[in-house]
């Protein structure tokens, strides 16, 4: 079938008069029409007629590529998610520089891992943080238009919660500093003590 | 019968070098405690903990008049010096102006205890002589200082053959997991102290603080399980210095490990545990009917849970 199919396509390459019938098929065939300009591309080359660059059928690959490029509908994701960042961002600014101001020293202890947390979010949760967030909260289905907001709590919470550490874990070496004196006060200062007790009725 | 007699014989040499080893490693702690007292060293190490390293410069002196002479820095960041003149301690910090303070030891990345009595830690711990590895270009003695139950992490020396000063240091979950260690990366022992200590013999250092009397209030709530040993010597009623929170804290300690508790009310009313682990040290936090309970040390994360859960209205209500 498809034989004689070409065998018309060539036919018609020669001038042979065709039936209609036969005409229209090759018209609407995909496969003939290739074939047709295929011929054509040969014939052209035989004869040294070439065009001066053979577009083959770049044309349609183009028309593919193009329907099928992904990076199409990337930048408007990313700008999406940029703008949520940006907003977090701003929201944790304030946060960030009262700790600052509050202690170089605690930012340094646990600097490395808020920075890390913005590069690398998934390695979070196995490295510092384990059942940071409510199990409930992250199984949630949640819906497009609710997604940034929730994402957006859940990141105010994660930094409330690393200035709550940090906080307690600049205390605790504080107190362990100090405890060292109290200790050394019990021990050859119980003499100041009863000092103090004794001037505590006065 | 002769099998008996050999199995018996087999047993009692091998418990008695259980024994022989656990001596040989009280004397090698006893021989570090020795040195780092009484050796002129200058030397340098790095604590590595999670995915960070704070490397530290450390002198310490014996000056004609007996009285030892330290001086801790650390090389990264703001400038954080510790400076000790026998029983004053200053502190050098970017939070706050520089202060003194009595103590007879720097509190710092090194515990206090391994320049004090070690035997006060047999109670709760057990020592181990385990074998011996070259650690910064020389031969050291490996000792473990294990927990003789499974609250507590497990820690490692490297000790130095020759001085008994420590070449690299390392805490150990019971699996076996490293979580922190200090590794020295330079270690040199003078005969006589370094220059930069014979100035600070000659140095004034910031007044001596009188700290206030602890208050004697009664307390509102008590810890009702701790692991074996831990004693309280320290409690007191703070503002946490970064949040302003005031709270009811209790410090704890076995001679080796410090552990802080921290209670206060909350406006939450539930919050699940959560904890984060700062090399060894866990913060765990949680709040339960609207009481907020912090636990911070260098113990693992369940034995952290089992306190914070231990919490109770004060029974006697107050001491």
């Amino acid at each position: 079938m498809s034989e004689s199919k070409f065998e018309t396509v060539s036919g018609l390459m020669d001038n042979y008069k065709q039936d209609v019938e036969k005409l229209d098929s090759v018209l609407n065939e995909q496969e003939s029409a290739q074939r047709w300009e295929n011929y054509h591309l040969i014939g052209d080359v035989l004869r040294d007629d070439t065009p001066e660059s053979i577009r083959l059928d770049l044309s349609t690959q183009i028309a593919q590529a193009i329907a099928e490029e992904p990076t199409v509908l990337a930048p408007r994701r990313n700008k999406f998610i940029q703008a949520t960042k940006a907003k977090v961002v701003q929201l944790a600014k304030p946060f960030g520089q009262v700790a600052i101001a509050a202690s170089a020293a605690g930012l340094m202890i646990l600097g490395v891992q808020t920075t890390n947390v913005a590069e690398n979010e998934q390695s979070v949760p196995h490295q510092q943080v384990i059942q940071t967030y409510p199990i409930a909260g992250v199984a949630d289905p949640v819906s497009l238009n609710y997604q940034s907001p929730n994402r957006a709590a859940q990141k105010q919470a994660y930094i409330e919660q690393q200035r709550r550490f940090q906080a307690l874990l600049a205390d605790h070496n504080q107190q362990v500093k100090l405890s060292a004196v109290t200790k050394e006060a019990s021990n050859n200062g119980e003499t100041q003590a009863q000092e103090q007790v004794e001037d505590t009725p006065k | 019968m002769k099998l008996i007699s050999s199995l018996l014989l087999l047993l009692s040499t091998s418990f008695s070098a259980i024994a022989m080893e656990n001596e040989q490693a009280e004397s090698w702690l006893k021989r570090l405690s020795q040195s780092l007292n009484t050796l002129n060293f200058n030397t340098s190490f790095v604590v590595v903990k999670n995915n960070q390293a704070e490397p530290y410069h450390w002198f310490h002196g014996v000056d004609e008049t007996n009285t030892e002479l330290e001086i801790l820095s650390l090389l990264n960041g703001p400038r954080r010096d510790v400076l000790r003149k026998g029983q004053v301690v200053s502190y050098i910090e970017p939070e706050l102006p520089p202060y003194s303070v009595n103590a007879n030891h720097i509190s710092g990345p090194i515990p206090a205890i391994y320049r004090q009595d070690i035997t006060a830690l047999i109670e709760n711990y057990e020592f181990i002589s385990v074998g011996r590895s070259r650690v910064l270009g020389k031969s050291a003695q490996l000792i473990r200082i294990v927990s003789r139950d499974g609250h507590r992490f497990g820690h490692w020396l490297w000790l130095d053959m020759e001085s008994g000063l420590p070449l690299k240091m390392a805490l150990i979950t019971r699996k076996g997991q490293l979580l922190e260690q200090i590794q020295f990366t330079h270690l040199e022992i003078t005969e006589k102290p370094a220059e930069s200590l014979n100035q600070l013999a000659n140095a004034e250092l910031p007044q001596v603080l009188t700290l206030p009397d602890t208050e004697k209030q009664p307390f509102a709530w008590q810890v009702n399980w701790l692991p074996e040993g831990f004693e309280r010597i320290q409690s007191n009623r703070h503002r946490v210095t970064q949040t302003k929170q005031p709270v009811e804290f209790m410090l704890f300690n076995d001679g080796l490990v410090d552990i802080s508790v921290y209670v206060n009310p909350s406006a939450d009313k539930q919050r699940p545990m959560e904890y984060v682990m700062n090399g060894a040290t866990v913060v765990l936090n949680q709040v339960n009917n609207g009481i907020e309970v912090s636990v911070v040390g260098k113990i693992p994360s369940v034995t952290a849970k089992a306190i914070a859960d231990s919490i109770a209205p004060n029974a006697a209500g107050g001491q």
